[in-house]
C-alpha cells in the first residue's frame, strides 16, 4: 500500500513543482481580459497578441544583443579555456589547488564585484551600453567555469592514448587536437551549452552595464513592468521567450547537465 | 501625394515640396529659416521614461522629421529603470543622449552638479527660438526644480504634478451622509467612514512615500529640512514630522488595501478606477483618469477636488518632469529645435485638443477657453484646480524647496524606508523617525554635506 | 629517456595552453578586484569627478561600515536568509531524491524535468512569483479569498517577506541538492542496505544508519556551494521586495548595490563588496576543501 502511494508520489510532486512555470506559460497566452479572472479557465482560446506586442515593443532587438553576447562569449571562452583545462588537468607541479580556488572564486563572487571596476573601466573606455562590454565581462565567469568543467574530461583520459600517439613521433598539439578532443567532444558540448545558458541568464551586468543598445532579454522582460500599467500578458510572455533556449539547450544536454550545474561535484 | 500635385511638373512639385516643408517649420513654431530641412541626416538620439505624453508625442514626431530632415530615436524605459540609467549616464559625464527627461527627484543633484546645458542660451538665441515660444508662459510652480539659485533654466517642465484628491464613491459617501473631506481630520474620519462597505477601501496609495508624505509633514507644521535649499540640516524627527508619519501611516495600514506597501501608482490607479479603493490623493493625471479613462468604471460617482488642509496650512504638493540637454551631448542646436517644438504653445495646445491630455505646463494653453472646455467634466474645472496646485509653491513660502536640494535622493530613500517600517508595524513612527534622522544625517555626512 | 623529453615537451604545451587563459583572467578578473579594493579607498562618487583619485583617507570607508547601521543590519539579514534558504533547500532537494530513488529507477527519466527551476533565467523565477505574490492576480489569493481567508500580503508584511524570498529561492534551488544527492544515492552499494535490513533495521534504521553517513560529504558540499550562492541573491529582492519593508530583506549584496547605483557612491559601495567578497573567499575556500577530498575519496 505504501508502495503504491509512493509510486505516484513523483510524478505528482513534478507536476507541483513545475505549477508556477506551468502558470506563466499558460498566462502568456491568455487574452488580457481573461487573465484576472476567477476563478482562472483552464481552457480557452490560445492567442498570440502578447507575442506579437513583445514583437512591436523593440523586444526583438534585445533577444539578438542575447544571441550575440552569450554566443561569442561561450566562443572565446571555449578557445581559451578548452586548452586551459588540458594544461591543469596534465599539471601535477605546485599551485594546483590555489589555480583551482582562484578560478572557482572568479565563478563564485558576487556580480557587483566586477560591475563597479568594470562600470568605471568601461566609461573611460567608452564600452558602456556596447556587445563587446557585454561579452568581456561574461567572460569573468564562463572562462573559470570552461576550465572547471573539461578539467575532469582531461582526467578522464588516460596518458597512455597520448603516449602511444607520442611514441609515433607526433607533436603535441597535434596530439591534443586530434586525440583527446575527440575524446571529450561531450564534454565540450555540455559545457558549450552551459556557458551559454549563465550568459543568457545573466541580469545584474546588463543592467547597470547597458542602457537602450545592448539590452538584453532579461532587462527587457524587466522594462515591460510600466508606468502606467503593468501589462500581464507581455510580461508572460517575454518571461516565456526568455527562457525558452535555455530549456531547449537544457533538454539536449541533460546528461551533462548536472555535472555543470554542480560545478562538477558530481558526475552525469 | 494628391493627384493634382502629381499633375504638376517635377521642378515647380520640387518648389512646393519645399515651400510646404518652411510652412510647416513655421506652423510648429520654428522660425522661418531660409533653407529647409535645416538638420538634414542627423540622428537625435533622446530617452526618457514610458508615460502617455510621450505616447502622443511620438504621433507628431514624423512631422518635425519631415520639416527637420533629421530622424529623431527616443527610448523610453520604465520610470524606475530610466532614473537609474539617466543618473548613472548623466553621472559618468556621458554623451549617448542629446535630449533626455530631467526627472524632478534627480534635478537639483544633476544642476548641482553641472550635469546639464543651460538653457537660457538657446531660448535667448533669437535665431533659434522666436519670441513667441515665451520662456515665461511656464507655469512657475513648475519650473522651479529646473532653475538654480542664480535664475538660470536647465530644463523645460512638459508634466506638471499637481496633488489633487480622487474620490471615486461619492455614492458611498451620500449613503454614509459623509461630505467631502476638508482637513486632515475629515479625511481619517470618511476613510473610516467607506472602509469595509462593499469590499471597498477607504484610502489607497502607492510606494512612492517620498511624494505623498511631505504634504502631511508640512500640513503638520514641519518640513523635512530646517530650510531648504540653504539649511539642510534634517528635521524628520520634529514633532510635526512624527505626527505627519502616524497620520499617513494610518491611512495606508487600517484603511488601504493588503499589500499596498508593494503597491505601483497603476496598481493604485487600477483600485481607484475600478471603484475598490475610495481615496487616492496624487497628481491630477492620475486622479483624473477617474473621468477620463476608458479603463474607469466610476465615471458617474467619481469627484476631483482639492487635498484636505492640514492644521498648519494648505501644502499641496506639485511637482513637474522637464526636457533638458545633458552637459556633453553632441547634438545641442538639434536637441533645442526638438525641445522647443515638443514644448511650443502651438503644439501643446494641438496635443490638448487631440488627446484631451491635460498635464501641461504652459499657462497660455491652461487658461484658454479650449482647455477650460475640455477640461470641465461632470461640472468639475479641473483645469482650474490643477493650475491653482501647480502655482501654489510659487504663491506663499516655496514649501516645495526641498526638492530642489540636491542630496534629496537620500532623503527620500530614508522616509521611504521609514514609512514602511510603522506601515508595517516593525516600529511606532516616533522611533521609525528617529531611525530615519539618524539614517539621513550619516547618509548626508557621507555625502559631503556639513550637517 | 624519451618519457622524460615527453614530460618536458608535455610542460612546454601546458605553459602555452594555459598562458592565454591566465593572462585574460588576471586581465578580466585579477585586475578588476585590485581596482575594486582601491576604489574602496577612495570616496569615490560619481558626481564628484576628483574623489576617484582621493586616498586622504584611506580607511574613510571601512570606518563608517562599522557604525553604519543598515549595513550591519545587512549581514544580519543575509546571514538569516542563507540560514533558511539553504537549510530549506537541503531538506527539500534531499527528501526529493530518497523520493526519486525508492522509486527504483522508474522515474530516472523524470529527473531532468525536475532541473527546470534551475536553468531558468533567475529574473523569470522573480516574475513568476511576483504575479505569485501579488494579491491582485494571483490565482492563490484569489482562492483564499473565495474561500473566505484574507492571506496577507506576503511581501509586503514584515513577518513574511524574508520567508516569501526563501519559498522562491527554494523552489528555484532545491533541484540543485537534489541531483547531487540522487547521484551520490544511486552509487551507494545496495548490499549494503540489504545487510542493514537482514539485521532487523526498519527504514528510519537504514537512512540513519546507511544512508545519511553516505551521503554526508555530498550534503556537506552542496551546503558550501549552496551558501556561497545565497550571497550572490539578486533578482528575488530587486523584483519582489526592493529589500523592503524597512530593510527587512535587505542583504547585504542588494545594499552595495543600492549605495553603488541609486547613490552613486561608488567608494563606499566598493568597500562594502571588498567585505561580502572576503565572506566568499572563506567560504570558496573551505568548499574546494571539501569537494577535492570529497573527489579523492572517491
Amino acid at each position: 500500500m505504501k508502495k503504491y502511494t509512493l509510486h505516484w508520489a513523483v510524478p505528482l510532486l513534478l507536476i507541483l513543482m513545475l505549477l508556477p512555470f506551468l502558470w506563466l506559460l499558460q498566462m502568456s497566452f491568455k487574452p488580457t481580459p481573461l487573465i484576472l479572472e476567477f476563478p482562472p479557465q483552464l481552457f480557452f482560446t490560445p492567442t498570440l497578441e502578447h507575442y506579437v506586442g513583445l514583437w512591436k515593443d523593440g523586444f526583438p532587438e534585445s533577444f539578438v544583443n542575447s544571441l550575440i553576447t552569450s554566443t561569442i562569449s561561450t566562443a572565446l571562452a571555449l578557445l581559451m579555456g578548452v586548452p586551459a583545462a588540458y594544461a591543469l588537468s596534465r599539471w601535477s607541479g605546485p599551485g594546483k589547488f590555489g589555480l583551482g580556488l582562484g578560478i572557482l572564486l572568479t565563478r563564485m563572487a558576487p556580480p557587483i564585484a566586477f560591475t563597479i571596476p568594470f562600470f568605471l573601466a568601461y566609461r573611460w573606455l567608452g564600452l558602456l551600453d556596447t556587445r563587446t562590454g557585454l561579452i568581456l565581462i561574461y567572460m569573468t565567469f564562463n572562462l573559470p567555469l570552461v576550465i572547471w568543467m573539461m578539467q575532469p574530461f582531461f582526467d578522464a583520459v588516460p596518458a597512455s592514448l597520448e603516449e602511444a600517439a607520442l611514441m609515433d613521433g607526433a607533436g603535441f598539439p597535434t596530439v591534443f587536437a586530434e586525440i583527446v578532443l575527440p575524446v571529450a567532444s561531450a564534454g565540450i558540448a555540455a559545457t558549450a551549452i552551459l556557458c551559454f545558458l549563465y550568459a543568457w541568464n545573466d541580469f545584474f551586468f546588463a543592467l547597470i552595464l547597458t542602457r537602450t543598445d545592448a539590452r538584453t532579454a532579461p532587462v527587457a522582460v524587466v522594462n515591460f513592468m510600466n508606468y502606467e500599467g503593468w501589462e500581464w500578458g507581455k510580461i508572460a510572455a517575454g518571461g516565456s521567450l526568455v527562457m525558452a533556449p535555455v530549456l531547449v539547450f537544457s533538454l539536449l544536454v541533460r546528461r551533462y547537465l548536472v555535472s555543470g550545474l554542480t560545478a562538477g561535484a558530481v558526475k552525469g | 501625394m494628391t493627384p493634382k500635385l502629381a499633375a504638376i511638373p517635377l521642378s515647380r512639385r520640387t518648389l512646393l515640396k519645399q515651400a510646404a516643408g518652411v510652412t510647416a517649420g513655421a506652423t510648429l513654431g520654428m522660425p522661418a529659416i531660409a533653407q529647409s530641412k535645416p538638420f538634414a541626416g542627423l540622428k537625435l538620439r533622446g530617452a526618457a521614461y514610458q508615460h502617455g505624453f510621450f505616447n502622443h508625442l511620438k504621433k507628431y514626431i514624423p512631422e518635425f522629421e519631415a520639416a527637420t530632415g533629421m530622424t529623431v530615436d527616443l527610448q523610453l524605459s520604465a520610470f524606475p529603470v530610466y532614473n537609474q540609467q539617466a543618473d548613472l549616464e548623466l553621472s559618468s559625464g556621458g554623451s549617448a543622449w542629446d535630449f533626455c527627461n530631467v526627472t524632478f527627484i534627480l534635478a537639483a543633484r544633476w544642476i548641482s552638479a553641472g550635469l546639464l546645458s543651460n538653457l537660457d542660451d538657446f531660448s535667448g538665441d533669437r535665431k533659434l527660438t522666436p519670441a513667441s515660444w515665451n520662456p515665461d508662459d511656464f507655469v512657475k510652480g513648475a519650473q522651479v526644480p529646473y532653475v538654480d539659485k542664480d535664475g538660470k533654466t536647465y530644463g523645460y517642465s512638459w508634466e506638471g504634478g499637481a496633488m489633487l484628491m480622487g474620490i471615486s464613491r461619492m455614492d458611498l459617501m451620500k449613503k454614509r451622509g459623509l461630505s467631502v473631506p476638508r482637513t486632515f481630520d475629515d479625511l481619517m474620519k470618511v476613510a473610516d467612514g467607506i472602509h469595509g462597505q462593499q469590499d471597498v477601501t477607504g484610502f489607497v496609495s502607492s510606494n512612492l512615500h517620498h511624494w505623498f508624505l511631505p504634504p502631511y509633514i508640512h500640513g503638520f507644521g514641519g518640513d523635512l529640512f530646517a530650510n531648504p535649499p540653504g539649511d539642510i540640516r534634517p528635521t524628520l524627527d520634529s514633532a510635526a514630522a512624527v505626527q505627519a508619519v502616524d497620520y499617513y501611516g494610518r491611512l495606508l495600514s487600517k484603511y488601504s488595501p493588503q499589500g499596498v506597501l508593494g503597491y505601483t501608482e497603476d496598481q493604485a490607479r487600477a483600485a481607484l478606477l475600478g471603484g475598490r479603493s475610495n481615496i487616492f490623493i496624487h497628481s491630477s493625471s492620475w486622479v483624473t483618469a477617474m473621468l477620463t479613462s476608458p479603463d474607469s468604471k466610476v465615471e458617474e460617482t467619481a469627484l476631483v477636488t482639492r487635498m484636505p488642509v492640514g492644521p498648519k496650512g494648505d501644502f499641496p504638493a506639485a511637482n513637474s518632469q522637464g526636457l533638458g540637454i545633458p552637459k556633453n551631448a553632441k547634438n545641442k542646436e538639434a536637441a533645442w529645435a526638438f525641445i522647443q517644438w515638443a514644448l511650443s504653445p502651438e503644439l501643446t495646445a494641438r496635443i490638448v485638443k487631440d488627446t484631451g491630455h491635460a498635464s501641461i505646463c504652459r499657462r497660455s494653453v491652461i487658461e484658454s477657453a479650449e482647455y477650460k472646455r475640455l477640461n470641465t467634466i461632470n461640472g468639475q474645472d479641473i483645469g482650474k484646480l490643477y493650475l491653482d496646485v501647480l502655482q501654489q509653491p510659487a504663491v506663499g513660502r516655496n514649501y516645495m524647496a526641498y526638492r530642489t536640494v540636491k542630496e534629496f535622493p537620500l532623503m527620500g530613500d530614508v522616509v521611504n524606508k521609514a514609512v514602511e517600517r510603522v506601515v508595517s508595524g516593525q516600529m511606532p513612527a516616533a522611533e521609525s523617525m528617529r531611525v530615519a534622522q539618524e539614517a539621513a544625517l550619516s547618509s548626508l555626512r557621507r555625502s559631503g554635506a556639513k550637517v | 629517456m624519451a618519457l622524460a623529453s615527453y614530460e618536458s615537451q608535455r610542460r612546454r604545451f601546458a605553459r602555452q595552453a594555459f598562458a592565454p587563459s591566465l593572462l585574460f583572467l588576471i586581465l578580466v578578473a585579477g585586475l578588476p578586484t585590485l581596482f575594486l579594493i582601491i576604489t574602496s579607498l577612495t570616496p569615490a562618487a560619481l558626481v564628484n569627478p576628483g574623489s576617484l583619485t582621493d586616498f586622504s583617507e584611506p580607511f574613510r570607508n571601512y570606518t563608517l561600515l562599522l557604525s553604519d547601521e543598515r549595513f550591519v543590519g545587512s549581514l544580519w539579514v543575509q546571514a538569516k536568509l542563507s540560514f533558511y534558504t539553504v537549510t530549506m533547500q537541503v531538506l527539500i532537494g534531499t527528501s526529493m531524491a530518497l523520493l526519486v530513488h525508492a522509486g527504483q529507477g522508474r522515474w530516472q527519466s523524470l529527473r531532468h524535468l525536475f532541473v527546470i527551476p534551475m536553468v531558468l533565467p533567475p529574473i523569470v523565477v522573480a516574475v513568476i512569483w511576483k504575479l505569485i505574490y501579488t494579491p491582485d492576480i494571483s490565482p492563490i489569493y484569489r482562492a483564499a479569498k473565495a474561500l473566505g481567508i484574507v492571506l496577507p500580503s506576503l511581501t509586503t508584511h514584515v513577518d513574511f517577506a524574508l520567508w516569501a524570498i526563501v519559498i522562491a529561492d527554494t523552489w528555484e534551488w532545491a533541484p540543485f541538492t537534489f541531483l547531487m544527492v540522487l547521484a551520490a544515492l544511486q552509487t551507494l552499494p545496495s548490499e549494503y542496505v540489504e545487510a542493514a535490513r537482514m539485521d532487523g533495521a526498519d527504514t528510519m534504521g537504514v537512512f540513519l544508519h546507511i544512508v545519511l553517513p553516505y551521503i554526508a560529504p555530498v550534503l556537506l558540499v552542496c551546503t558550501l556551494f549552496r551558501v556561497i550562492d545565497s550571497i550572490k541573491a539578486f533578482p528575488l529582492i530587486f523584483l519582489l521586495t526592493g529589500g523592503g519593508p524597512g530593510s527587512v530583506t535587505e542583504v547585504t549584496n542588494y545594499y552595495a548595490y543600492l549605495v553603488a547605483f541609486n547613490f552613486g557612491e561608488l567608494g563606499y559601495s566598493s568597500a562594502i563588496t571588498v567585505v561580502l567578497l572576503s565572506l566568499t573567499v572563506l567560504i570558496s575556500w573551505a568548499a574546494m576543501r571539501a569537494s577535492r577530498s570529497n573527489q579523492s575519496i572517491e
